[in-house]
């Protein structure tokens, strides 16, 4: 008799890889015999309890495949469409907003700016001193031909007025 | 290329695809998780990848092999990210794999021929419990799911040696386990 199956031979034998010579001696060795069965009996037990526990769980609890959830997707896509609209939406208009205000406050500027001018110019053209100004309104005073000349400072005869 | 043509038209009926191939991707879940609740999740994620997929499935593998990388993939992620809760899942687990036990065996042998049959089924499944993560998932796929060793290294992305190492080592420690011969 020869020596028994080693171990690397069982483990080919289980995978199906077993030679003539592992078949020879497995058939005149009583204990190699009874220890391959031992093995493919304790495979097959394993691999029935598999099967059992996993249809018994099937059996349980159903799961049901549903293609439903890509095309629930699909569903609530507008929903997702319209937000992102509506942020790009907020997004484009706060250039705009930022622009008006930008606006607003510039007129408001150019007029406080214009007022600012007018006010000057018209302290500038006053023909007396503002506090003098209930005097003239007093003394209705229309300067006379001459003086409105000595306005220019000179006289016809180009001398200077004294 | 017909085969690959026809491969790719099975999945244009994806609910027939799910029917026929829903219980192997379970199982494999189950077996390697031991989590009922995950091994649905996973089928569920698994299926939803495989629609999402669809259009680039060229028909390189059969459908089940397709889906088995899939699974195996999905499987590898889910145990790395559940080492930490394993303690639950195995407490929560362990009735429901003890009922299906017991329904296996066969109610007509001895008393005794049953509980030696359940002690070398809880080495088994105390034994793959154990195994490294590639070995289990190889020898799930082998002994489970009857799947040779071309189709677990298209499942695992292996190559066909390495399978077959993974395996022996596999079969070894559930030898082990269950007790070599007296």
């Amino acid at each position: 008799m020869n020596q028994h199956l080693s171990s690397e031979q069982i483990a080919r034998w289980m995978t199906g890889e077993r030679t003539p010579a592992d078949e020879q001696h497995a058939r005149q060795c009583r204990e190699c015999g009874a220890e391959l069965a031992r093995m493919q009996a304790a495979l097959a037990l394993f691999r029935g309890s598999v099967r059992e526990w996993s249809e018994q769980s099937s059996v349980e609890k159903q799961p049901v495949w549903k293609a439903e959830p890509a095309r629930r997707r699909w569903g609530i896509q507008p929903v997702r469409w319209a937000l992102a609209c509506v942020v790009l939406l907020l997004l484009a208009a706060i250039p705009v907003y930022r622009n008006a205000q930008e606006k607003q406050r510039q007129a408001a500027l150019a007029k406080a700016d214009a007022a600012l001018l007018e006010q000057v110019d018209a302290e500038i053209s006053r023909a007396v001193p503002s506090t003098m100004e209930p005097l003239v309104k007093l003394v209705a005073w229309d300067p006379a031909p001459a003086d409105r000349e000595g306005d220019s400072g000179t006289n016809q005869k180009g001398g200077i007025i004294q | 290329m017909d085969a690959m043509r026809s491969a790719a038209s099975e999945l244009e009926d994806f609910d027939a695809v799910v029917q026929l191939h829903r219980s192997r991707v379970f199982r494999f879940a189950l077996a390697s998780l031991r989590d009922r609740d995950a091994a649905e999740t996973l089928t569920q994620d698994c299926f939803l990848r495989a629609y999402r997929a669809r259009d680039r499935f060229r028909g390189d593998s059969s459908l089940t092999t397709w889906l088995m990388q899939i699974a195996v993939n999905l499987v590898r992620d889910q145990v790395r990210n559940r080492r930490l809760q394993f303690w639950k899942r195995t407490q929560s687990s362990a009735v429901d794999l003890e009922l299906a036990s017991e329904r296996i065996l066969d109610r007509d042998s001895s008393p005794e021929a049953r509980a030696l049959a359940n002690e070398q089924l809880r080495a088994v499944w105390s034994a793959t419990e154990r195994l490294p993560g590639r070995q289990r998932t190889v020898f799930l796929l082998r002994f489970v799911e009857d799947m040779d060793l071309l189709e677990i290294a298209a499942a695992t992305g292996m190559k066909e040696g390495t399978v077959k190492v993974h395996l022996f080592r596999a079969l070894q420690a559930v030898r082990a386990q269950i007790g070599s011969r007296v």
